[in-house]
């Protein structure tokens, strides 16, 4: 079996396994009777012979020159006009296997020999590290630029993490205001105590004010004098009042200059107030939020709460007229009258916050005055520092080296504290810390027990091993198999690894993609695009609850639960009774009709391969095979159009009746029957995500019934949802939990999977499905796997 | 009430011009070149092509380009151009031309390609360097900044879909910004302590020579591949240790001052007629204030549905996002028609910026060459790029004309005549056979 075979088994695309034996049959008589006549034995035209130019594509040029004759049949330019040309059947197949030769050859050459890559820090893990390096909490990867995802999905990719001198600025730009943060000097400043009661009476403000906050309406507290770095508290003294069958109030609350005009206010946090007397305590960062210049018309700093509950029925704009005198007063708002509200009683604010000056933080970084003379302090703090920040032991080499730099820089310095400011932040700008660095060995080698920690704890934690792991590592006790599996039932118990269930469930399912559709109101003008972070979260929420609860991973592809706010569950039209009580999500059991259950009818998955006014059945379909049953369809040749939807003799047919015929071309049947019935089977749901029975080809067209019954090529009917679900159960169970083995596996190792991982992806398949498809087991298995434990 | 305001801060930032000026003519009286005004190139790139509807097909009036006459100079705007009839003496339009290495990509992969016309292969992708940063390299430390790159989707994106037009001498992505405010505090950002930022480079000039003396120590620990990413490391090392030595000769230089508030740097992509004009005048006022001479702005990438540019059109009031009006303009032109009149009409507002900014004896526009194109004609296809090259009179291009080239004159031919007026010594670009006449006077 040569190699380029072995390739196209990995990629799971069974038909290409024939390939070889399709060239001889399908392919050379093409060539034979069109391009032999000018490249072949006689004439070499160009310099170019094709019946005896290489078959095999990763090797030599031959895969060049097969690529520019893909271009050339693409563009139309071979055959020439004077000469016969290609029926679209055998174009069809001549490009589509090109195509597909040259994909595979393209993996090949991608290929690192089935070892990770010294591999940068996603931003992610970048911030993730500082946070827990430093022990302060800031949005350090703000300024980041965004990072790019590899083939398979994931941003973790070892060889897409690139770098360049703008990025690494920014590393030195964020190190630096972070260890000014941390590392303190003078005397402790002053910290600012202030309470509000009654809502502050600010002019200008617009709408309904004051302490009985109705949805639409604010209470304002304004703080004349407020810190302007540091962390900060605000303690909210509330009650509600929850009228029966309403949700709880929502309350939101920003921090900003000014409340009568939009800008600047940033929001510190949207939280369910419950009935009841209750002090609500939220933190934050001060300069996180936009803050007052020195403008004295708004010189306070203004925290504003407002009351989002939203059942349809509108918020309060203003104030109900007084009646006159002699007139009745008129009978309250009948609406309003079911509506909750937010009773304000106090607002406190105190910042900014340190647990004893210097903080324990400066202590632990640099030691406290008087613990030595400045160099011993210096040469004492750096090799903790760099231990930590470069996850493994350091030698007195590396160390004697930063601490002569450490001399430089504090000649320059005003103080000890700013040269040992200026020095640790240095120490973030190195290689070592800003990637995973495990040294090449000219054999495949384990690795060393701090390199495993390193491995084990970004996969789970997106952040540097804490103190148990260095330890373990220390001890040269991590790599045992049962110490192996009992950090990993600690590392998921820990809130650090809701890291690796929002980065794993966003990147293997490709949730990014919800934000990056635009949602037409027209088409859909109840949509509120704050429903697109609750239906990330939902999908988040339900990969972490079958983790957490153990359950069989089949759950996701079908599901007698879901995870749902009470937003989430009104969209979906569930029975009212059934509604959570507000914006927290809860484990709600499905009853009845069937219409929600696992991944597929999940709002964020179906906005997401919409196009923001109609379902796409192509994209929900090449999601669901690429990213569910890891078969992922070639990606369509460049010379065939898009389906426009738009064109007349398209406009009225049902998207069913459009893809017909867009595969009686006989350019688009070849790939599209494989892939087009998947997702007519999700015809049921709409663009966003809401089921339906009829459908609309634009918002003022007649409404026609949905057609969502599916005919596979291979004959099987699936009706519906309902019908996909059933068939994924009974017969693809394995090609999903072999997908999802997979994934993991990319994800665990920083690295996409070749040929030479076939087999762990085998055996961890078969360990997943005898451990009841729980995904502990197979993170487990992982951890232990041999792909893990070596480079 | 919006035009007082926009008369306002027109007249304040001509007045802050007048100010700006001594500072840099002082630096620049350091510098070799001293007694000429700058030379300044701007690119400004969108994505999927245009309507190209037949002449008598209905619609017609929303074919990109203009309706020519007997004569290069004889031509009527139509609908998509008309807000640039008042500048109609400072624009050249051109038709035909396209990189020749580049019309057998992918329809969608060409955006990377269009300042660099390098045919990117598999599995690589990879670049050849970008008209700006080429020109970057040669100018030198004449500029705080050596050139400016902004795109819509901001960073770097992937090959093929790079949300940036710049790549540098390597050929690698430079990451383009994106917000606003971040490059208003980039270009304008007042730094409090002088002392400090001195300091600061020096010690990061002193880490990164601590770095590079032992990377070849740690690279031979290194697999081949390993060895690699360090490099990449390495050269992002080299590449700031230029920017450090030129930082702290700059430093000596305060930096402009520019009003915050003259800006709304509040815009996101949502809105993207704000988002797009901030954009200009944020080049413009780099441009005003010398801060940089080259800037790129990659309007939108040509990811298909994944992409912050691709519901632009949604935004800005049509019915269909950007791809799929693309997809549509066959049968239906005007839609795609009316969003590139909006474009344009973005484009001839910062135009008419720099013509009402006096520099010197001419203008601002004078002395700055704009150029502004798609790398696809219509619906993906790779040639007869839909261009316009704006102002540089000053430089010696001449306007007020169509041009219209057949297939065999190569893109990159109009990079020469730039590089020419930029009296750059870069008389080769890409697949390039010489500059283009007709452009010069």
């Amino acid at each position: 079996m040569n190699r380029w075979i072995s390739i196209l088994l990995l990629s799971a695309l069974a038909s290409w396994v024939r390939a070889d034996e399709r060239f001889e049959k399908d392919i050379r008589p093409i060539l034979q009777k069109y391009c032999y006549g000018c490249h072949g034995e006689k004439k070499q035209k160009g310099k170019l012979r094709l019946d005896t130019l290489d078959l095999n594509f990763d090797r030599g040029q031959s895969a060049e020159r097969w690529h520019d004759a893909l271009d050339q049949l693409n563009q139309g330019d071979m055959p020439p006009e004077d000469e016969p040309q290609l029926t679209a059947v055998e174009q069809a197949a001549l490009t589509g296997w090109l195509t597909h030769r040259l994909k595979a050859a393209a993996e090949a050459r991608r290929s690192t020999g089935g070892q990770g890559v010294m591999r940068r820090l996603t931003r992610y893990e970048y911030a993730n590290t500082l946070r827990d390096l430093l022990g302060v909490k800031l949005d350090f990867a703000k300024d980041l630029p965004p990072e790019p995802a590899s083939p398979d999905g994931f941003k973790n990719n070892g060889l897409a993490l690139g770098m360049s001198a703008e990025q690494l600025e920014y590393y030195l730009a964020i190190s630096r205001t972070a260890l000014g943060k941390v590392i303190v000097e003078g005397d402790a400043p002053k910290v600012v105590k202030a309470r509000v009661e009654k809502s502050s009476p600010i002019r200008r403000v617009k709408g309904v004010t004051g302490n009985t906050v109705v949805p639409g309406a604010q209470y304002l507290a304004k703080f004349d004098e407020f810190p302007r770095e540091g962390a900060f508290r605000l303690h909210v003294h509330a009650s509600a009042k929850v009228p029966k069958g309403a949700g709880l109030p929502r309350m939101r609350i920003t921090i900003g200059v000014r409340a009568d005009v939009q800008a600047p206010q940033e929001t510190l946090v949207v939280a369910d107030v419950k009935p009841g007397a209750q002090v609500l305590e939220f933190t934050g960062r001060i300069e996180d939020f936009p803050l007052p210049g020195h403008n004295p018309k708004y010189p306070g700093l203004l925290a504003r709460i407002t009351n989002e509950y939203d059942d349809g029925s509108g918020f309060i704009k203003r104030k109900p007229k007084k009646p006159k005198k002699g007139e009745k007063a008129p009978p309250p708002d009948p609406d309003l009258a079911k509506q909750p509200v937010i009773e304000i009683t106090a607002v406190e604010f105190e910042g900014p916050l340190f647990d004893a000056w210097p903080p324990v933080n400066h202590v632990a970084l640099i030691g406290k005055p008087g613990e030595g003379n400045e160099e011993s302090r210096a040469m004492t703090s750096l090799k903790k520092f760099m231990a930590r920040a470069y996850r493994r032991p350091v030698t007195p080499k590396e160390t004697g080296a930063m601490f002569d730099l450490y001399r430089v820089i504090r000649k320059r310095s005003d103080s000890f504290e700013a040269a040992m400011r200026e020095t640790l932040a240095l120490v973030l700008a190195t290689p070592d810390f800003l990637y995973l660095v495990e040294p090449a060995a000219a054999q495949r080698r384990a690795l060393n027990d701090h390199e495993l920690a390193a491995r084990l704890s970004y996969f789970l934690w997106s952040t540097m091993p804490d103190a148990t792991l260095t330890q373990l590592a220390e001890a040269g006790q991590l790599r045992a198999p049962k110490t192996l599996a009992a950090q990993v039932d600690r590392m998921l118990a820990d809130p650090r690894s809701e890291e690796f269930v929002q980065h794993f469930t966003d990147q293997w399912l490709n949730l990014s993609g919800i934000n990056r559709v635009a949602v037409n109101p027209q088409f859909h003008p109840k949509f509120n695009d704050a429903l697109k972070v609750d239906m990330r979260r939902e999908t988040q929420l339900f990969f972490a609850e079958i983790l957490r609860t153990d359950a069989s991973a089949l759950q996701f592809l079908d599901a007698d639960f879901a995870m749902l706010n009470r937003d989430l569950a009104q969209h979906y039209g569930l029975p009212q009774t059934d509604w959570p009580a507000g914006v927290a999500f809860e484990r709600v059991t499905l009853k009845g009709d069937g219409r929600r259950g696992g991944l597929l009818t999940q709002g964020g998955i179906l906005l997401a391969n919409s196009d923001g006014e109609q379902s796409h059945p192509i994209r929900r379909a090449v999601w669901l095979l690429d990213r569910v049953l890891g078969s992922p369809p070639a990606p369509p040749p460049p010379d065939v159009p898009e389906l426009d939807g738009n064109s007349p003799e398209l406009r009225n047919l049902s998207i069913r009746q459009q893809m017909e015929v867009h595969r009686e071309k006989a350019a688009c049947a070849n790939c599209h029957r494989d892939i087009d019935p998947w997702g007519i089977a999700f015809e049921e749901y709409d663009a966003v995500g809401r089921w339906r029975e009829n459908w609309r080809t634009n918002p003022k067209a007649k409404p026609q019934p949905v057609d969502a019954l599916a005919k596979l090529a291979d004959g099987t009917e699936l009706s519906g949802m309902a019908g996909l679900k059933q068939h994924l159960l009974a017969h693809e169970k394995e090609r999903f939990a072999a997908a999802l083995t997979r994934k993991l596996l990319a994800y665990a190792l920083g690295r996409s999977l070749e040929f030479s991982d076939a087999a762990a992806v085998s055996a961890l398949t078969q360990h997943f499905e005898k451990g009841d498809y729980q995904l502990r087991a197979l993170i487990t298995g992982i951890v232990q796997s041999e792909d893990f434990l070596t480079k | 009430m919006a035009n007082t305001f926009d008369l306002n801060r027109r007249t304040f930032l001509r007045g802050t011009g007048a100010a700006l000026a001594l500072p840099f003519m002082e630096s620049l009286s350091h510098a070799k070149a001293a007694a000429e005004l700058p030379r300044r190139m701007a690119f400004v790139y969108f994505p999927f092509g245009v309507a190209l509807p037949k002449d008598g097909s209905p619609g017609a009036e929303w074919n990109w380009f203009p309706k020519a006459g007997k004569t290069a100079k004889d031509f009527q705007f139509r609908s998509v151009l008309k807000s640039l009839e008042p500048l109609r003496d400072e624009v050249t339009v051109m038709s035909g031309l396209s990189h020749p290495r580049c019309r057998s990509l992918g329809g969608h992969d060409t955006g990377d390609t269009w300042l660099t016309g390098h045919r990117l292969a598999a599995p690589t992708y990879s670049n050849a360097v970008s008209v700006d940063q080429l020109a970057a390299q040669h100018l030198g430390p004449s500029t705080r900044f050596p050139s400016l790159v902004l795109s819509s989707d901001g960073g770097v994106g992937e090959p093929t879909r790079s949300t940036t037009i710049s790549f540098s001498r390597t050929g690698r992505p430079v990451p383009a910004l994106a917000s606003p405010k971040q490059i208003f505090a980039k270009l304008f950002g007042q730094t409090t302590d002088d002392q400090q930022a001195r300091q600061r480079l020096n010690n990061t000039q002193s880490l990164l020579d601590l770095v590079l003396a032992n990377s070849k120590n740690v690279r031979g620990k290194l697999g081949a591949r390993d060895q690699a990413k360090l490099d990449e490391y390495l050269d992002s090392v080299r590449d700031i240790e230029k920017r450090v030595e030129q930082s702290q000769k700059w430093l000596e230089i305060p930096k402009p001052r520019v009003e915050e508030k003259t800006l709304d740097l509040s815009a996101t992509p949502k809105g993207p007629e704000e988002y797009i004009r901030v954009m200009y005048d944020l080049m413009y006022l780099a441009f005003q204030t010398d801060t940089t001479r080259l800037a790129t702005y990659m309007i939108g990438q040509v990811a298909g549905a994944t992409t912050i540019a691709n519901s632009f059109p949604t935004a800005a009031g049509q019915q269909a996002n950007w791809h799929g009006l693309a997809h549509g303009a066959g049968k239906k032109p005007e839609a795609l028609g009316k969003f590139d009149q909006f474009l344009v009409a973005q484009l001839a507002r910062f135009l008419t910026r720099l013509k009402d900014t006096r520099e010197g004896d001419g203008t601002l526009l004078d002395r700055t060459m704009v150029l502004y194109g798609s790398s696809n004609s219509r619906t993906h296809n790779n040639t007869n790029y839909p261009l316009l090259l704006a102002g540089g009179r000053g430089l010696g291009l001449q306007h007020g004309q169509f041009q219209q080239y057949d297939a065999k004159t190569p893109f990159a031919n109009v990079f020469v005549t730039m590089f020419d007026r930029m009296r750059l010594p870069v008389d080769r670009f890409a697949d390039s056979t010489g500059g283009l006449d007709a452009l010069v006077s």
